[in-house]
């Protein structure tokens, strides 16, 4: 098995197996991630290392393109009213998720005789959400309304808040643990966030103004990748947070000059391949095993995650006057879980020797299941909320 | 950004990029990771595929009722004088020297390939069009096949020479490989074909297009055939059996430029620069001879089939690149011969590198001079 045989194949079966769960009406990002399962190393194996080694780059390329056509929404001039409602939302859904995973992990942790310091750097993943698999379903389905509206939003920037959390949660972790507070930390964790805003400003402002030299559309898209690779490649580097940059770069460069909406539309006309590939691998990633390792922890973060969602973007809507379909189903269809959260959980596996890789386990574990159940349970409350056309 | 620049002298962007690979190519700048690099096979790998299934697409049977002659011959004509006219002035070269000449049939068989790639790339950047341009691009999508089998009669040759044994195992395993390749492209295409009818959307035609070319080529490399050929048999048969396949080469157009300028800076970036000195008599001659070679057998063929002017006088021109195809003629001489394979194998490297930078300029001369450009 050569590696250009295995990637045909992830494409091909790709491309089957989404026909065939569409059929029972399962989204493609559900179908991708089964058929990533049944290609991966545990079943029949059909990936190979080199495939493997790559997918570390490719999948921070195709996070940075999502979070780069997600700052497409963010129009300034259409922006004014609808911005309240976001910030509410999403920093109130956020915040609760982390409140309540904490308090429950921490009241477990202190019956079973453990430091409650990871319950706290839990609590803080538990708040980020998967933008990516969030567009694809509203893409796949084609669903439009005011409900999608603000989720697109609340997904763009709720990763901002959940890096401030992460933040502050290691910060106090390590201050529990150790006794010493490091308000580097918290810093380190503000500058990762302004960081990559400045990065993706500047990055959109260059080649905004270097656009003008791009002619044809193909040079367009030759254009935007690179520029897209450079900003990710750069965040890397620099060591800010890459979905926030190349949201920010997206961001910017809708706002400066009314053509660079061509930016998004070429790169759309490519990327479905790419979200396919990606969200194989990340099928042929998750780890079954892990599942059983979890314990009553993992029960309590996945059942406190989804009822401080819930309530949490309903208090959100609630303040903010938002719409009722709003109130009621955008918290569900925030759902997914994965790479943003996994990024804390490795953090959290090298700050911390000894329970570092238990926070790690048991967020690796629910992310096994919210990206399983989370696409499938956005479809629903998209529908529910009649945003979703009842054909589909 | 080198295209622009070059652009303004008036350069092709496959040798601006091919110059770029060469400047942050491991030599000079050293700006590409080693991790790029080592993915470099399956980028070009997969590039080769889009290139030669595109290529297929211009043998429509309907068109080339007319054109069928005139491709054969010219293909083979130009294939062949390459190879001969390469192998005698190297087997003169080779006594005067008063080395084995077992090499020179090697090398003459190398010079029969061209690029494709490079050819295509300057086709598409002037958007050339006309009679030159459609039997330049069908020449040199089939003369790989020739100088698959050229290179398997040479070998034949070469090993009888040195050793005093004809084997014919070489030539049959040349023919099977020119054949399953064809075959393996063939089934596939009709693969394309029956799932063709379950795609629902313009993105899905591009998941398909790409990975069915993924799978020639994994395919092909798997059982060590010629992925040029499997997927310009795949390009062909597509192009006549499915009625929408159009879709599949548009939705491929539409995103090839990227990768082909990651292809041209990739392998701008192996280039081995640092063996150019070594070229020496041996390289200069065979650049010479091979260029001369292709024009004498363009000449020929176009006067047999009786093909116009202006193809007789410029198609030669798009032959000159030379690339992948030649490099692996080399390769497999330098494990059949451990003595003179590395002289073969040095020779064809150094002369590619310099036909690769200078191939697509003659190519853009040829075409501007057929008034196609």
């Amino acid at each position: 098995m050569n590696s250009l045989l295995s990637a045909g194949l992830i494409l091909l079966l790709g491309f089957v197996g989404a026909r065939i769960l569409k059929l029972v009406r399962l989204p493609s990002v559900t179908a991708f991630l089964v058929v990533g399962i049944l290609i991966g190393p545990q079943l029949l194996n059909l990936v190979t290392e080199e495939i493997f080694t790559a997918s570390e780059f490719f999948s921070n390329l195709v996070l940075g393109l999502i979070a780069f056509s997600l700052g497409e929404n963010f129009r300034l001039d259409n922006l004014r009213q609808g911005m309240k409602q976001v910030m509410w939302i999403s920093l109130s859904a956020a915040l609760l998720a982390w409140v309540l995973v904490s308090s429950a992990l921490v009241v477990y942790f202190i019956t079973i005789d453990m430091p409650i310091y990871p319950a706290i750097v839990l609590g803080a993943a538990a708040s980020a959400t998967a933008p990516a698999a969030t567009v694809l379903v509203i893409r796949e389905y084609r669903a439009s309304g005011i409900l999608t509206e603000l989720l697109l939003k609340v997904v763009a920037i709720d990763d901002a808040w959940c890096l401030i959390f992460a933040a502050m949660a290691i910060a106090v972790g390590n201050a529990m643990r150790a006794d010493v507070f490091q308000m580097s930390i918290v810093f380190a964790g503000l500058g990762e966030i302004f960081g990559a805003l400045l990065l993706g400003g500047v990055l959109g402002y260059l080649s905004s103004k270097l656009s003008r030299f791009v002619r044809t559309s193909e040079e367009l898209l030759v254009y935007a990748l690179g520029l897209l690779f450079l900003d990710v490649g750069l965040s890397i580097a620099l060591e800010v947070s890459v979905l926030l940059s190349a949201m920010m770069m997206g961001l910017v460069l809708v706002n400066m000059r009314r053509e660079n909406y061509k930016f998004f539309e070429v790169l759309r006309s490519v990327d479905t391949p790419l979200y396919l590939v990606f969200f194989i691998i990340s099928g042929a990633h998750l780890d079954f095993s892990i599942l059983y390792k979890m314990g009553i922890a993992g029960i309590l973060y996945v059942a406190f995650r989804m009822v401080g969602k819930v309530y949490g973007a309903r208090i959100g809507a609630k303040i903010s006057n938002a719409p009722k379909s709003v109130k009621n189903w955008l918290g569900l269809s925030l759902t997914p879980q994965a790479g943003v959260a996994l990024g804390i959980g490795l953090v959290a596996k090298v700050t911390f020797p000894d329970l570092g890789n238990y926070i790690f386990t048991i967020i690796a574990a629910t992310s096994v299941i919210f990206e399983l159940a989370g696409p499938l349970l956005t479809k629903y409350s998209l529908v529910r909320a009649g945003e979703i056309s009842p054909s589909e | 950004m080198g295209a622009k620049l070059l652009r303004r002298i008036h350069f092709p962007a496959v040798t601006a990029y091919l110059l770029v690979g060469i400047i942050i190519g491991p030599r000079i700048f050293n700006l590409i990771p080693s991790r790029l690099m080592a993915a470099s096979d399956f980028v070009t790998n997969f590039v080769l595929g889009i290139i030669a299934f595109a290529l297929g697409a211009n043998f429509k049977l309907k068109d080339l009722k007319a054109a069928g002659k005139p491709v054969i011959w010219i293909s083979v004509l130009e294939a062949a004088c390459a190879w001969v006219v390469v192998t005698v002035v190297m087997v003169v070269y080779h006594i005067l020297q008063k080395i084995p000449i077992h090499p020179a049939f090697v090398l003459g068989a190398a010079a029969a390939a061209t690029a494709p790639a490079a050819t295509v790339m300057v086709v598409r950047e002037y958007r050339a069009s006309g009679p030159v341009t459609d039997m330049l691009l069908r020449v040199v999508a089939i003369d790989d096949a020739w100088c698959l089998i050229f290179s398997a009669l040479a070998i034949t040759t070469a090993s009888a020479l040195r050793v005093g044994v004809f084997s014919s195992t070489v030539l049959i395993h040349a023919v099977a490989e020119v054949c399953l390749a064809l075959i393996l492209g063939g089934s596939l295409a009709v693969g394309l074909y029956v799932i063709t009818r379950f795609i629902a959307s313009t993105d899905e035609v591009l998941i398909i297009a790409v990975g069915f070319i993924m799978l020639a080529v994994g395919l092909a490399v798997r059982f060590k055939l010629s992925p040029l050929l499997t997927n310009i048999a795949f390009g062909l048969v597509v192009a006549n059996i499915v009625r929408e396949s159009e879709l599949f080469f548009k939705a491929l157009r539409r995103v090839d430029m990227v990768l082909f300028l990651g292809f041209f800076v990739l392998v701008g970036a192996n280039l081995e620069i640092g063996i150019l000195p070594q070229v020496g008599v041996m390289g200069a001659l065979y650049i010479i001879f091979r260029v001369v070679g292709k024009f004498i057998g363009v000449r020929i063929g176009a006067h047999i089939s009786g093909a116009g002017a202006n193809i007789s006088r410029n198609l030669a021109w798009g032959l000159v690149p030379q690339a992948g195809v030649a490099l692996g003629v080399a390769l497999s001489a330098k494990t059949l011969y451990p003595k003179y394979g590395e002289l073969i194998f040095t020779t064809i490297t150094a002369t590619t590198v310099i036909y690769e930078l200078v191939g697509p300029l003659c190519a853009k001369y040829g075409l501007k001079k057929a008034g196609e450009i």
